[in-house]
């Protein structure tokens, strides 16, 4: 026969040894600012098992304490616990990779016919040194690729951190190509938000990148006919890949999707414009026809290099197409 | 997933259950979970939560929450007032997921005046939610307290908090048979606010507010349902329903308004261009006024196995009748002659009416819009599309509102029903579906069912009440 149970007893586990507190909560609760009792309140959100970060910057509660509605501040608060979930499992990874190299170390090193070989060990900078190369040939010879950057008015804050991140990604490809681009940024003003982005994610390197950047717009820089405008929107598909054009990305991240904005610039300047032939090679399953930065990119040197379709498009992501289309 | 206990366990129980569980760090708040889903006893949650006291010395927030949520889930009120205590002594502030479930628990109670005091707490903090003002008006005005009940409802509007249909339902379902003018007041307020945004009632709810006018003490109020006349006609009380015209001046504005926000938008490139705007408005200018504009292309889709121009031409001989002046709107591939749209049909239709082709990555529908604006307040259009991208461009509810009066009166819709090889239209409301009143009558349109499926869709039913 088991004993009795006493159901109560954890109220009073609960309502024990808590007795000082109590007298020190009330008195403390007056003096309390804003920033703190938000603070507070983000804590007991954390503790009720909502997604909200352990560690939040001044900055980031008030950021937090500026969004207009209930949903924006939940919203803000997840991607504040998903980047800092993220960190947190990159430094675990850091740590053990570490750990393990610190391991092998402590192991008798390998016999040295491995290191002599009759290949010179290629360093990171002398990858560098060669592709800087070939991307300045690029800046004499090669073919220009224009990034439109002109879009800051139509994006949020988050938007424009977004495509920055994308062009970065774009620019660091093209650099490793075969056959660069001749990156143009068209339309960039030095006080405008991208360029914050831009010096956030280059520092010092900015300023040594090898690319063109400019403030006119492309259609003082480049004859008329000669440019094409890449838009989802475009009537137009694209057949082939021209290596005497001049192609166009705008550089616009639109969560909202905002239909008909870049189409807008190109009609309004008179320009030439060119959506990808998506629907003609894909058996497109879900998700928006656009595509980001870095995958237009990647689509696009593929084409210069090799004109064919099917290769270039294996950077549409796999989860908006369920096939290639298949032609008799 | 788990399976609670049946019965209050033993800490070694406990024990046995938690190591025997994949992952025993969740343990406990997977159990809690289980318990609410199945309405476990309140016994067994104790006993858990004794077991979880006992080894930590501390019982988490998260674990208190749930374990309140099952109390409220079953009304056992005094319980309820425990974990608030505790809860009070063991944390700072609470966070609104334990005030939300305090709230509702201590409102269905007969302690429900506490869910007023937490209601005061909860504003120290934030806004509270509109269930949270929900559950309180609700409680009063279960308690014949209507006073309190509307001063929390206009409290919550002040807060642009929307309320539900449910709680507007409450004041009818608890004002019955209940005198005073003001209160009557209140409520013929409920029904005004239906009127300006809009919404229709459904059965249930209509049916509360059919009793509450026949409940009013002295008032000689008859409620009957019927269906409107397409005259605008009741056929109860014979009254005429208000016509769906715009004032002047609201006519204007909406003018004004969709020429700004939804032909030029941010960039007049996004829809059309400002020569083409030009263009057609010329155009227009120079032909007025029509009597029908015609969305061309989405007409010549009502029937998918003819030829488009020929569903585009049966429209027009229909609509043609009695001398109207069409305008028909279309983008320039039409005058391509192709397998869908034959050059001859085209020639002869442009007899009969006016034709403006857009570029072929215009947009027609703000064309449309445009014309029929331009046109005067007899002109009608007509297209399958209810136009809601467009609404969604106007930048605030009061021209929304408008942009929908405008629409329902002034919108011929294709009738679904043609079987035949005519093609038949639904002429446009000659009176407008709201909620109106004149004093000694109100007419009421509601909805079958709660679920609301298509806010564009008018409701054909109505309430009559006359006073005698």
């Amino acid at each position: 026969p088991s004993e009795k149970l006493d159901l109560d007893a954890w109220k009073k586990v609960m309502k024990s040894g808590l007795q000082e507190e109590v007298s020190e909560t009330v008195s403390e609760r007056k003096d309390l600012s804003t920033l703190a009792a938000a603070r507070e309140i983000l804590e007991m959100w954390r503790l009720a098992g909502r997604s909200v970060p352990e560690n939040i910057s001044e900055e980031q509660l008030k950021t937090f304490m500026e969004c207009p509605s209930k949903s924006a501040k939940k919203k803000y608060l997840k991607y504040l616990h998903l980047k800092e979930l993220y960190k947190k499992n990159d430094k675990r990874k850091m740590d053990e990779k570490r750990e393990r190299r610190l391991e092998t170390q402590k192991q008798p090193s390998e016999t040295d016919e491995t290191k002599r070989s009759s290949f010179i060990c290629l360093w990171a900078s002398s990858m560098d040194k060669a592709y800087n190369w070939r991307v300045a040939q690029s800046m004499i010879f090669g073919q220009p690729l224009i990034f439109d950057m002109s879009y800051e008015k139509d994006m949020s804050v988050r938007e424009v951190a977004n495509t920055v991140r994308q062009i970065v990604l774009s620019e660091s490809c093209n650099r490793r190509s075969v056959d660069p681009f001749h990156i143009h940024f068209c339309n960039f003003n030095d006080d405008s938000l991208y360029h914050k982005e831009f010096i956030k994610h280059y520092k010092e390197a900015w300023g040594k990148l090898l690319i063109t950047v400019t403030d006119q717009c492309y259609t003082d820089v480049f004859p008329k006919d000669k440019l094409i405008y890449l838009t989802a929107d475009s009537p137009k598909v694209m057949k082939t890949f021209d290596h005497d054009k001049i192609y166009i990305i705008g550089s616009m991240v639109d969560r909202s999707i905002k239909t008909g904005v870049s189409l807008a610039r190109a009609k309004r300047l008179g320009l030439e414009t060119a959506a990808l032939p998506l629907e003609k090679y894909l058996l497109w399953n879900s998700g928006a026809k656009n595509l980001t930065l870095d995958q237009m990119m990647h689509i696009l040197l593929t084409l210069k290099d090799t004109g064919d379709w099917k290769k270039a498009l294996e950077f549409v992501p796999k989860r908006k197409y369920c096939g290639f289309v298949n032609r008799p | 997933n788990v399976q609670p206990p049946e019965k209050p366990l033993q800490a070694e129980e406990w024990n046995r259950l938690r190591e025997s569980f994949q992952s025993p760090e969740v343990f406990e708040e997977v159990m809690f979970n289980s318990m609410v889903r199945c309405n476990s006893s309140i016994d067994v949650a104790k006993s858990l939560l004794t077991h979880v006291a006992k080894s930590n010395g501390d019982i988490a927030y998260h674990l208190l929450v749930k374990y309140l949520a099952l109390c409220v889930q079953q009304g056992q009120t005094s319980e309820i007032r425990d974990v608030y205590d505790i809860m009070k002594i063991r944390f700072r502030i609470l966070e609104s997921g334990a005030y939300n479930l305090l709230i509702r628990g201590m409102s269905n109670s007969d302690q429900w005046r506490m869910a007023l005091t937490l209601l005061e707490e909860v504003k120290k903090v934030t806004t509270p939610s509109r269930t949270n003002y929900e559950s309180c008006i609700k409680a009063a005005s279960r308690h014949q307290e209507m006073n309190l009940a509307f001063e929390l409802y206009h409290e919550m509007l002040a807060k642009d908090l929307v309320p539900t249909l449910d709680v507007l339902q409450a004041f009818f379902e608890f004002s019955r048979g209940m005198k005073g003018a003001e209160l009557q007041k209140e409520l013929f307020g409920i029904l005004l606010y239906l009127r300006d945004n809009q919404i229709y009632p459904h059965k249930t709810f209509m049916q509360s507010i059919k009793l509450w006018f026949e409940s009013i003490p002295g008032g000689n109020w008859r409620g009957q349902l019927t269906n409107i006349k397409d005259s605008g006609q009741c056929p109860v009380c014979n009254h005429q329903l208000e016509d769906g015209d715009l004032t002047e001046e609201e006519y204007n504005n909406l003018k004004e308004r969709i020429i700004r926000d939804v032909i030029h938008g941010t960039d007049t490139f996004r829809k059309t261009s400002p020569q083409e705007f030009e263009a057609f408005q010329t155009f227009v200018e120079n032909r007025l006024p029509f009597d029908i504009v015609i969305d061309g292309l989405n007409v010549s889709h009502i029937k998918p196995r003819r030829m488009q121009c020929e569903n585009l031409f049966d429209a027009v001989n229909c609509l043609a009748k009695g001398n109207a002046r069409l305008l028909v709107l279309g983008r320039k591939h039409m005058l391509i002659n192709s397998s869908n749209w034959k050059r001859e049909i085209m020639k002869e239709m442009q007899n009969k009416a006016d034709f403006f082709f857009a570029e072929n990555i215009s947009e027609d529908d703000a064309f449309l819009l445009y014309a029929t604006l331009r046109s005067g307040k007899h002109c009608k259009f007509v297209t399958r599309d209810f136009l809601r991208d467009h609404k969604a461009c106007l930048s605030d509810s009061l021209t929304r509102h408008l942009f929908r009066k405008w629409q329902r009166g002034h919108q011929i819709v294709f009738s679904p029903s043609a079987e035949g090889r005519h093609i038949n239209f639904l002429p446009a409301f000659n009176y407008d579906c709201v909620v109106q009143t004149t004093g000694d009558t109100w007419h009421i349109p509601y909805k079958d069912s709660f679920e609301e499926k298509y806010s564009y869709r008018v409701p054909r039913k109505w309430l009559c009440i006359q006073q005698k």
